[in-house]
């Protein structure tokens, strides 16, 4: 079983990479002379609202996976010894 | 795959993208920062309710500012009375004008037209009117800068005077 850490140490380097790659692999390459400061500070502004909604979307659906797997009426959660067989008393 | 995992791989999914957007963050700040060496002076001033500008050939202007499309210009942004803020919305430039202190801001107009300058810290009374054109010309078009004794006034020095 790998430790919950090392799966850390692992997600942010691989997440981090991965988007940078992702970024020059979209990023235009800029014929002009100058910064321009409008395309960056806009530019900037667009990848920060995409990363914002990629966290909301991570977020959210790790939420809704664990209420979903974890609710106790799921398949995997349902033992062989219900209330009925034991007459009413927890096991 | 236990429940704690799923949690975990969240945790470590979220600090990435935020490590990832506070460097690129940063990394665009920096190079914002970086004012080209060819950049030309323009000091800024503001006042209730109106801006001045001085080119380094000391050349003034009061309500409008002539630049050329493609040179880069340092502003030197100062006031002499209140706190304001010298604005171009189109270009994304903001700085505050503070008095007794020179901000410095730069940019690169790079299409031709006019624009808005505008105080975006409120300032009083006329803050809204303190309005001033932009008007980014072509290499080569110039038109002469009017004097700034014989220019118009902006609404918000003509408010002052009125």
């Amino acid at each position: 079983m790998v430790s919950h850490s090392t799966i850390i140490l692992l997600l942010i380097p691989a997440v981090a990479i991965s988007l940078f790659g992702i970024d020059s692999a979209f990023a235009q390459e800029s014929t002009e002379r100058y910064i321009l400061h409008r395309v960056e500070i806009w530019g900037l502004f667009y990848r920060l609202m995409v990363v914002a909604f990629v966290i909301g979307a991570v977020v959210m659906g790790s939420i809704f996976f664990v209420v979903w797997r974890f609710r106790e009426s799921h398949p995997k959660n349902r033992s062989d010894i219900t209330p009925a067989k034991t007459g009413g008393t927890h096991h | 795959m236990g429940h704690a995992t799923i949690e975990w791989v969240y945790v470590g999914v979220v600090i990435a993208i935020l490590v990832y957007i506070g460097a690129d963050a940063w990394n665009v700040e920096r190079l914002l920062e970086h004012v080209p060496e060819d950049a030309q002076v323009v000091r800024v001033t503001g006042q209730q309710w109106f801006w001045t500008f001085e080119h380094e050939d000391g050349t003034r202007e009061i309500g409008q500012l002539h630049l050329v499309k493609g040179q880069p210009y340092r502003f030197e942004v100062t006031s002499l009375d209140v706190i304001h803020a010298f604005n171009i919305p189109d270009y994304t430039t903001m700085m505050d004008a503070v008095p007794g202190r020179v901000n410095t801001v730069w940019l690169v107009p790079d299409q031709a037209g006019e624009y808005l300058i505008q105080c975006r810290e409120y300032c009083g009374f006329s803050h809204y009117q303190m309005r001033a054109t932009l008007i980014v010309e072509e290499p080569g078009a110039e038109a002469e800068i009017t004097n700034a004794a014989e220019s118009v006034p902006s609404k918000g020095a003509t408010a002052v005077a009125s």
